[in-house]
Formats: structure tokens, C-alpha cells, sequence
């Protein structure tokens, strides 16, 4: 098969089938990226904060919200009182 | 991939691209012989690249290591091919190897790809990303890390959705899923093996939790939080992001441990744990720094003075092997322990405990040679069949041995072991053509 310029993924699709498992995978990474980034629209918090809200487990969140902040989507602000756990809040102008 | 003149004959085949490799090759380069490096992974540079500090100077690495990888890349008697491997090396005659390089599909012209990460930006996939051991993701589609070399995009296709997305938005049209394994024989004159070492994967000792309990880390977590292009904005818990102040390493993880199938000294633990400890103290003043070690080795030139350093900054050092760590449900840990000076087992609770995890050989390089095969030492090193006398000397005359590939050492170790395997290899080159035309 040629594939056609700017239109090579036909070709991939043609040879590749995108397993169940790594479909669902995105499902549920979508799912708490979503679920992150709505509990930081009331404003700003931190990993147990959002994990409490949104009732994941802090590793999860921790992940999560880092991955985000290294794709810009939101960023770090101060640290709390106790000198323990950074707030996070939405990336603004992205 | 930088490939100068499409050629296929080379005076030297360098195997890694890390900075054994690349001083070898850089060495011979400026000798006037052409080079060629094939490195498995995305981007040259090696472990070396992704380290924060060195010891004892604490000079940063990637300062010392980006000028020698740009070095490498610009130099014209040197072409570089990543995400590339070699098989089926065979002996034909002296100062002739026939080769078959293996270059594995990126999905993404090298050429075009600009860095601009737009395809990135857009991919729906996350991936845990391997340049910082898992404690962030990546894209499906991504550039390695920042200071990688070449700084190009390349599409991990296990993880790819097939969206088409990063084809779509793409403005350099740099995407192509067309991409096969390419097989190019090739001829070489000699070979250096620098394929580096492996680190030892501590999920095989089990009662150290890893993998189990998030705030048990490995030494290379640690030293990418300590890294100004870090997973995190600070040295911080894997389990809930808190700020530890509590924080043990456990020295001769799958080091020096016939159990785990090690029986040797790593060489560069108790230093990189000493450094990192006191990284940890500038990056955290309020922290504790406890190490749990069976014997600080401190042999080469500043390391005492080093470790001493350390324990003048306020750097615990209790002598004592660690037998069982466990989970509190705040995500603390229990480091039970054998006091050694004191001949008592012990426990103390520490928030974030560091596994400073082995050096082990690499294993791929037994597979790439066909008829004459490389002889590795008791250990799976590639053997110095002559240490004293010519260190980089393989068991397959015409073929040498840099840095780790030999066996564990520190980095001004690798570059000096670089030295001598392009030296000789050199001489070997130099030797022949003299013989040849008597």
C-alpha cells in the first residue's frame, strides 16, 4: 500500500490494531485528568485535598498532577503552613 | 540518525553512545579515523546525561556531558546512529568485521523533526516516562528529554492509538508511520564495545518493598529529583508529594549480595549516596540524612574527604544491614535493621527511604557477535583478557572494551578506560596497515 503524504497513519492502521487494554487505558487516564483538573477550578489545593475530593489514592493523584504540570496544564503554587505539601492551581494562558 | 556521508565502510564501530563511547570515538576522530557509533536508545549521552552531580567536585553532569555530545555530533569523522543496534559482528579477517546495523523505526524523519513538540502537546497517550524512572508520564509521541541528542520527536508505537493526531498537527510533516527496521551491512576495521551497564531492579528483593511501597525509591529517582530539569518542583514523596524530612539510604542494594546473584562492589554507591545526601541537605535544609551501610568504600582521590564532608553537614552514618522495610499507613516507612557496631536488630521510621541500587553488566553484548564469540568474565563483564598490560584487549583481537562494559567504575574511570581503548585501538588499526604494506 503507498501511503499518501500527511495521511501515513492509514498505512499503520492497515498493519497495527490498537489493543483493548490500551483503549481503556486512555479511558481511564482521560477520566482523572478530568476529575484533577475540575476539583482545581474552585481553586487551589493539594495532593491529599484533591485526592480526598475526587477519592483516588494520593499516588495516583501525585502522578497524575505532576504529569500535568509537566504538559503545562496547571502549576505549583505555595507550600502549606505545615511546610509539607504544595497547592496546585489551573495553568493560566497555557 | 547522523549520517555524514551515507557510507558504509568505517575504521571503528563504537557500540553506546555514552561517554565511554563517545570519548573513545572523539579520541580516534581527531586521529583522523572514522567512527561510527550506534546507540540503542533515542538519544547519545548515556546514564551519564540524566545525573545531577558528580562526586566528589559535585559538578553538574549534564554541564559536563552536552558539550562532548554536541562535540560528538558536529564532528565529521564521526557518524552517530541512535535507536540503532548491532548484530551478527563476525571476524572475516584482521581489520575487517562485517556488521549488520539494525536501525529501528521512530515513525518521525529525523531530518524534518524540529523539536517543536506541537505533536506532543496534542497526543491523548500517557506513558510512564523512562527518562525520569517512571515518576511522571510521557506522551505516546515525545522527545526523549530536553538536552537529548539529536532533539527529536520519535512515536512509541506499543502505546500508539492510532488517533493520527500528531501526523495532523505536525507543521514540519515530519510524521511517518511508513517506517520500517532497516538491516545495512556494513565493514569495519575494529570495534569498541562500550554498551555500559544495567542498574540492579530491587523489586527482586522483596522485603524492601519497591515497587510496593511508593516512598521506596531507587538511587536514579532520587538523583532525577535532584536535577534541574526534575519530575517534581522539589524533593518530594512519590506516595502523596510530601516534602520528606526523613530520609535513609540503604547502601549495597543488590551489591555485594550473593543472593541476589552479586557478589562484587559497585564502586560508585557509597559515593553517589554521599553526594546525593548532601544535594538533599542544600535542597532541604530542615531534613535528616540517615545511611545504612555495611562499609563505606572511599577509595579514590577526595572521596574521605568527601564522606567526612558529609558527616560534618549533619549526615547520619550508621554502620548496619538492612533486613525488612514496611509500610505505616501514613505512608511512612520502618527500616528494621542489624546495628553492626552495636550487635542489635533495630527499628527506625524514616519517610522516604532510597534504595542505592547496583551496577550489573549488560548482558546485550554477548548476542551481537557471530562465530568468534566475545568471552564475558564470572561476573557477565566483557573480559580484559590482559588488565595489566592492555586493559581494553578483548578475548577477539581487533576488538575493544570501554568504561562499565568492562566491569563496575566511576565516570573519570570510564573516560580514562575510553582513553586506553581508543589508544589501542589505534595502534591495532595502525599496526596492521603498517604490516600490510611491508
Amino acid at each position: 500500500m503507498k501511503a499518501e503524504k500527511g495521511k501515513t497513519i492509514n498505512y499503520m492502521k492497515e498493519k497495527r490494531t490498537v489493543p483493548e487494554a490500551l483503549k481503556e487505558k486512555r479511558k481511564e487516564d482521560a477520566k482523572i485528568k478530568k476529575a484533577i483538573l475540575k476539583s482545581l477550578e474552585s481553586g487551589e489545593k493539594t495532593i491529599p485535598q484533591i485526592s480526598e475530593e475526587i477519592n483516588l489514592p494520593t499516588e495516583i493523584v501525585t502522578y497524575h498532577i505532576y504529569s500535568l504540570r509537566k504538559f503545562y496544564e496547571v502549576e505549583t503554587g505555595e507550600i502549606d503552613d505545615m511546610d509539607e505539601y504544595f497547592f496546585f492551581k489551573l495553568k493560566k494562558n497555557k | 540518525m547522523v549520517d555524514k556521508n551515507n557510507q558504509t565502510s568505517y575504521d571503528v564501530l563504537v557500540i553506546g553512545g555514552g561517554i565511554a563511547g563517545e570519548e573513545s570515538a572523539l579520541n580516534l576522530a581527531y586521529s583522523g579515523f572514522k567512527v561510527l557509533i550506534v546507540e540503542k536508545d533515542l538519544s547519545v549521552g548515556g546514564k551519564m546525561i540524566h545525573l545531577s552531580k558528580v562526586f566528589p567536585t559535585l559538578d553538574c553532569s549534564a554541564c559536563i556531558t552536552t558539550p562532548k555530545v554536541s562535540e560528538t555530533a558536529r564532528h565529521p569523522n564521526i557518524t552517530i546512529y541512535t535507536y540503532s543496534e548491532v548484530k551478527n559482528i563476525t571476524k572475516l579477517s584482521e581489520q575487517n568485521f562485517s556488521v549488520t546495523l539494525v536501525k529501528k523505526p521512530t515513525y518521525v524523519i529525523e531530518s524534518a523533526c524540529t523539536g517543536c513538540q506541537e505533536c506532543e502537546e496534542k497526543c491523548p497517550i500517557i506513558v510512564n516516562d523512562q527518562y525520569q524512572w517512571d515518576l511522571v508520564a510521557r506522551k505516546a509521541v515525545y522527545i526523549p528529554f530536553s538536552i537529548a541528542s539529536p532533539r527529536v520527536a520519535a512515536i512509541d508505537i506499543e502505546n500508539c492509538i492510532l488517533c493520527g493526531l500528531c501526523e495532523k498537527v505536525c507543521p514540519a510533516d515530519a510524521i511517518d508511520f511508513t517506517q520500517e527496521i532497516e538491516e545495512i551491512p556494513i565493514n569495519v576495521k575494529s570495534v569498541i564495545i562500550a554498551t555500559g551497564f544495567n542498574l540492579f531492579d530491587p523489586t527482586v528483593i522483596d522485603r524492601y518493598g519497591f515497587g510496593k511501597y511508593k516512598n521506596v525509591v531507587t538511587s536514579m529517582q532520587m538523583e532525577r529529583q535532584l536535577v534541574p530539569t526534575r519530575p517534581y518542583n522539589s524533593v518530594l514523596r512519590p506516595k502523596d508529594g510530601k516534602m520528606p524530612d526523613n530520609i535513609a539510604y540503604v547502601l549495597c542494594t543488590g551489591s555485594r549480595d550473593e543472593t541476589v546473584g552479586n557478589p562484587i562492589c559497585s564502586q560508585v554507591c557509597c559515593m553517589y549516596s554521599v553526594k546525593q545526601a548532601q544535594l538533599i541537605m542544600g535542597a532541604l535544609p530542615m531534613a535528616d540524612v540517615t545511611i545504612y551501610y555495611l562499609h563505606i568504600r572511599a577509595f579514590g582521590k577526595g572521596f574521605e574527604e568527601f564522606y567526612q564532608q558529609s558527616l560534618s553537614m549533619g549526615v547520619e552514618a550508621i554502620k548496619g544491614k538492612v533486613g525488612k522495610i514496611t509500610e505505616k499507613e501514613n505512608g511512612n516507612l520502618i527500616v528494621r535493621y542489624e546495628d553492626i557496631r552495636e550487635g542489635k536488630v533495630k527499628e527506625a521510621e524514616h519517610d522516604l527511604v532510597v534504595l542505592s541500587v547496583g551496577i550489573l553488566s549488560n548482558p546485550d553484548v554477548k548476542a551481537m557477535f557471530n562465530g568468534n564469540s566475545i568471552e564475558l568474565d564470572d561476573y557477565n563483564f566483557v573480559k580484559q583478557v590482559d588488565e595489566l598490560i592492555n586493559p581494553a584487549k578483548t578475548s577477539i583481537d581487533g576488538v575493544f572494551v570501554a568504561g562499565t562494559a568492562s566491569g563496575p567504575m566511576d565516570i573519570p574511570d570510564s573516560i580514562l578506560s575510553a582513553g586506553a581503548a581508543s589508544s589501542e585501538t589505534a595502534s591495532y588499526i595502525r599496526k596492521h596497515q603498517v604490516e600490510s604494506s611491508k
